[in-house]
């Protein structure tokens, strides 16, 4: 090689460098939760994660108090709520306090001639007033009355009391002890949060978790000192917990995790390195050109998924361990094989070795690609990263290792003891073959007996939040009861008019279903803006003071009201009158607004949509009912939210699967093509299904249901145990015997991707573990079956001399 | 991931407390006006936990401070062991109150509103001391009021005062008199004065038929069965 043509190289190389890292320096690494949650494929369901991504549930914390007695999570709770209400941080702050819902009751009386689903033309004349009013009138001299009397004057014909009607749904809300939200069984109080902060502003969010903590500690603290004066023991002996859960936790604390995981794997990684180079090569002096395949790598892995995807996923950065296993891998049979066939070993190796790690980067290749266009942004990324680095990694032991290192490295390291312990402990497996064939056909049955449980149907899989969060976020929820809507009535329309018009057409067919118990009832934001129509007609339903006090006069006779004491409710429907409508812009500062909010917004893509989460008291809601009474209405549709995730998943395990089969057909048409015999093909194809099925099987022992992840993960056993199969395959068809450097290289092949794949698979974001779980046994199982199944005639002969091997093939 | 809440459900809180207050007044009217036998509690109770069903015809006063005139109204009150009742006032308008098991239905005109009874606490509090006197359940009857009891088997007088902070709050006291086996006045003292008093003629055993369920007053069509849904995902 000319020195022109290796300075040339070089510059290309440390240009293409300098080109990753500038990407690198405008990428934004993110660590939400999003990447995981589909993109997904129709447009309800896009509503749906819409609404999970941006709406107030992404600012929505569940809390719960457990410890010491119940009069003291009560008080607990109590002051809790008092400091974060003055705090400021959150814009809604419910523990059963009747303080938290002042202000809304507040405005619903403000403006009750807009909202009442009563006032028409007869509510004013005077058979209507004499009616309502006497309603009114009946709750007086009960326990009820005493909010009638406050509004008596001002609100004679009840339609604050109405208006309540309609939103109070018939679910139960959490248990009060001492006038805080508590379970059932009274053992742990519970609060519900809203942060003021936007959902998706991770570092406020984590400032408002923050706040409630520090706001627990300093409060538990006060009470502390209290409890023990008065004596209360339990109070005093067995301290409080806050117990934390929700959209912006999860999002707050998977993210902190993230950060620290990918922190530690790269340490890992970097030990793993270090071990074996120091196998291979038992001194340092190769470190640098190690490294170079590697930082290349994770270079141009980090740099095109921030160009295609526009930001990099803190997993994708953990993943990146798996791809110094391999790009490790690379750099070490360039170096060992260009020094077995030195002087000049690099222009052997590029005709001897370079095919062959072609090879196994094409079918790692094959593995990966499938993995790039999953519907799954997260997983894309896996895919996009891993694809981009091993080409990264080869491209640059192919042409600047032989440039800097034409001859490899000295040293030997402990691969001459690792060769010959490798060669004998493979050399024992082949007489139990047909043992393993046994196992095998057996596992093989009994899998497909099993076949009805083999499959995961939930999206919980794909979480970066581990099972116990979820658990616990379960198990709040419920006791909060009422957050969350099995079922729900979608409305979409071009604006938010046509939006609350449908969506008072759509509860004006469910009010019939709430009246005969079929529903318990169900929420709009219409209730609190209603459309513009609606409220025109109600105010044109509002007669003139004249007009309104003679009906009154007539009205009232002879009742136990007198007339003149009502002249505040004829002001103040003068008032309502003249009153500016409700819109969406209008009430944004009200304390209507949260409400409102949560249920009716604006969509990124245009267009208005709103729910109406549907309440029941059975176990199930009657869909079908539902569905029957909305048909006909258009831009209305009924979700059911439980079944619409699991045909969301459904769908992508159908996309893994697919892609995992069109992976493993790449690789067996890769292997097809070079080996050219279908006898040999065959013989390489068995031990690799032997290990997919080994491999399933004892995911089906540990019982863990079969998943996407695991699907990818069994991909990538194909794709990494092909190189062992075509290793086998190649020493059979040189007939010659394998030395122990090349068997060495092999053993650290196998390591480096057990050992990066088991460092991922102790992770717990449960993304990288199921991938790591599948594929570190799963690799070491492809290795020691292509063992077993080597063909008889030249499986691991007597070890020959170092150098003797024709072409040493690239297990990678 | 689990799909987070869609709907926060904010606000019902506020209406719910409301809500919880008129229910209150309906169940204790309701409470009132059934039959009791006592002069001790566990004597009352032992008695109570014979009779099965009854009807009785009511008067109801109710002395209101913002009021010029005192409030009048009647009508028929009706209970089946062990957990249906039912108050129907029949002038000045007719208006019925049924709780059946944990729901209680209200219906006015063509309006007609559906409840759970532990949506609304004070209700359900209410209803089970209603439901602990009328089936001989003493510790149902005190799970949310002390009782007191006073004078002879021929006049006697349950006093009930809540226990709870909460409860004090819609009711300040509940008095039952009664003569024998007959519970006969119901008296019920609100926090800011006010007071109903509810007189019942002697009771008569219920004709069949009277206190349908409140299921089988639902004019909609049988719910299919339906698997139980798991929450979420």
């Amino acid at each position: 090689m000319s020195a022109g043509r290796r300075a040339a190289v070089l510059l290309v190389w440390l240009a293409l460098a300098v080109a990753a890292g500038a990407q690198i320096a405008h990428t934004r690494f993110t660590a939400d939760l999003s990447a995981f949650l589909p993109a997904a494929p129709d447009a309800r369901q896009r509503l749906l994660t819409e609404q999970l991504q941006g709406g107030v549930a992404a600012r929505t914390l569940l809390a719960g108090i457990e410890g010491g007695d119940a009069a003291a999570r009560a008080a607990a709770s109590h002051a809790l709520a008092a400091a974060l209400r003055a705090g400021g941080l959150f814009e809604q702050v419910n523990n059963g306090e009747s303080a938290a819902w002042a202000a809304v009751g507040q405005w619903v009386v403000e403006h009750r001639y807009a909202l009442s689903p009563a006032v028409d033309a007869q509510r004013f004349g005077p058979d209507g007033l004499r009616d309502a009013i006497d309603e009114t009138v009946a709750l007086l001299g009960t326990p009820a009355g005493s909010l009638v009397k406050r509004l008596l004057d001002r609100d004679p014909t009840g339609e604050t009391q109405r208006i309540a009607e309609a939103s109070l749904g018939a679910d139960a809300g959490p248990a009060l002890h001492d006038g805080a939200w508590a379970t059932a069984d009274g053992a742990r109080a519970l609060l519900m949060l809203v942060a003021r902060a936007d959902g998706a502003d991770l570092d406020a969010q984590a400032r408002a978790i923050a706040a409630v903590q520090t706001t627990f500690d300093a409060v538990t603290a006060r009470a502390a000192p209290v409890a023990e004066a008065t004596g209360t023991r339990a109070a005093a002996s067995s301290p409080l917990r806050l117990l934390l859960s929700g959209a912006p936790h999860f999002a707050v604390d998977s993210r902190a995790r993230i950060e620290s995981e990918v922190r530690q794997l790269a340490l890992a990684g970097a030990l793993l390195i270090g071990s074996v180079l120091w196998l291979a090569f038992g001194s340092v002096t190769a470190l640098g050109a190690v490294i170079l395949p590697v930082a290349a790598g994770v270079a141009v892995g980090v740099a095109v998924v921030g160009q295609v995807f526009g930001s990099v996923h803190g997993i994708t950065l953990g993943f990146g361990v798996t791809l110094i296993g391999e790009a490790v891998d690379y750099a070490i049979y360039y170096l060992v094989q260009a020094r077995a066939w030195a002087p000049a070993g690099w222009r052997t190796w590029l005709r001897k070795g370079w095919p062959t790690l072609r090879l196994g980067l094409l079918t790692s290749v094959c593995g990966f690609a499938a993995l790039g266009f999953s519907g799954l942004p997260g997983l894309a990324q896996l895919g996009v990263f891993s694809l981009a680095g091993l080409v990264a990694a080869a491209a640059t032991t192919r042409f600047v290792l032989p440039v800097l290192m034409p001859d490899g490295t000295p040293g030997s390291g402990l691969r001459r003891w690792l060769g010959l312990a490798t060669g004998r402990a493979l050399r024992a497996l082949p007489p139990w073959r047909h043992v393993i064939t046994g196992i095998g056909v057996v596992a093989a049955l009994w899998l497909v007996s099993q076949r009805a449980a083999l499959w995961e149907d939930n999206l919980g899989s794909l979480s970066p939040v581990p099972a116990e969060a979820l658990a616990l976020d379960a198990e709040l929820r419920a006791e909060l009861s009422a957050t969350d809507a099995a079922a729900l009535v979608v409305v979409q329309a071009a604006d938010a008019e046509s939006a609350l018009q449908r969506a008072e057409a759509a509860g004006a067919r469910l009010d019939p279903l709430v009246a005969d118990g079929r529903l318990s009832g169900y929420d709009s934001a219409a209730r609190l803006l209603p459309s513009a129509a609606t409220q025109a007609r109600r105010r044109a339903a509002l007669p003139e003071a004249a007009q309104l006090q003679a009906a009154l006069a007539e009205a009232t006779a002879a009742g136990p009201l007198a007339p003149a004491r009502l002249a505040p409710f004829v002001a103040d429907v003068q008032t309502a009158r003249t009153a500016p409508p409700l819109t969406p812009e209008s009430i944004a500062a009200t304390p209507a607004a949260p409400i409102v909010q949560s249920l009716l917004w604006q969509r990124p893509g245009g267009g208005w949509a709103t729910l109406l989460p549907l309440h029941t008291r059975a176990d199930a809601i009657d869909v079908d009912a539902v569905q029957a009474v909305m048909n006909g209405l258009e831009g209305v549709q009924v979700v059911q939210i439980g079944a619409e995730l699991r045909r969301l998943y459904r769908h992508f395990l159908d996309e893994a699967l697919t892609q995992a089969l069109t992976g493993a057909a790449g690789v067996v048409l890769l292997m097809a093509i070079w080996l050219r015999s279908a006898r040999r093909l065959a013989a390489v194809c068995l031990p690799l299904l032997l290990a997919v099925l080994l491999t399933v099987t004892g995911l089906r022992i540990a019982q863990v249901p079969l998943g996407i992840l695991h699907l990818v993960g069994l991909l990538l056993v194909v794709a990494v145990g092909s190189n062992y199969a075509l290793f086998f395959d190649l020493l059979t068809e040189a007939g010659t015997p394998p030395d122990p450097d090349t068997l060495a290289s092999l053993a650290i092949a196998n390591l480096t991707t057990v050992l990066s794949f088991g460092l991922i698979a102790q992770s717990s974001i449960p993304v990288l573990a199921a991938i790591g779980r599948v594929v570190a046994p799963g690799a070491l199982l492809a290795l020691l079956l292509a063992a077993a199944y080597a063909p008889r005639r030249a499986a691991l002969p007597p070890l020959g001399r170092p150098g003797d091997a024709a072409a040493p093939p690239a297990p990678v | 991931m689990r799909a987070p809440p869609v709907d926060t459900g904010p606000p019902r809180a506020p209406l719910r407390r409301q809500r919880a207050r008129a229910l209150a007044a309906l169940g204790l009217g309701l409470l009132l006006a059934l039959p009791a036998w006592a002069l001790d509690l566990p004597a009352v109770m032992a008695l109570m936990a014979q009779r099965r069903d009854g009807e009785a015809r009511f008067t109801e006063q109710r002395f209101v401070s913002v009021l010029d005139q005192t409030l009048q109204s009647s009508g028929v009150l009706r209970f089946r062991a062990p957990d249906r009742f039912e108050r129907r006032t029949e002038l000045p308008h007719v208006e019925s109150m049924r709780v059946d098991g944990d729901t209680l239905v209200l219906q006015r005109g063509e309006r007609q509103r559906r409840l759970a009874l532990d949506a609304v606490p004070a209700l359900g509090a209410l209803v089970g001391a209603l439901r602990g006197t009328l089936s001989g359940d003493a510790a149902a009857l005190q799970q949310a009021f002390d009782v007191a009891v006073a004078g002879r088997a021929d006049q006697w007088t349950l006093t009930l005062t809540p226990r709870s902070a909460r409860l004090q709050g819609s009711v300040r006291e509940l008095r039952l008199s009664g003569q024998r086996a007959d519970l006969r006045t119901i008296e019920l003292w609100l926090p800011d004065g006010d007071r109903s008093l509810m007189q019942i003629a002697p009771t008569r055993p219920l004709p069949a038929g009277a206190l349908p369920a409140v299921d089988a007053a639902a004019s909609g069509p049988a719910a299919p069965a339906s698997t139980p849904e798991r929450r979420g995902s």
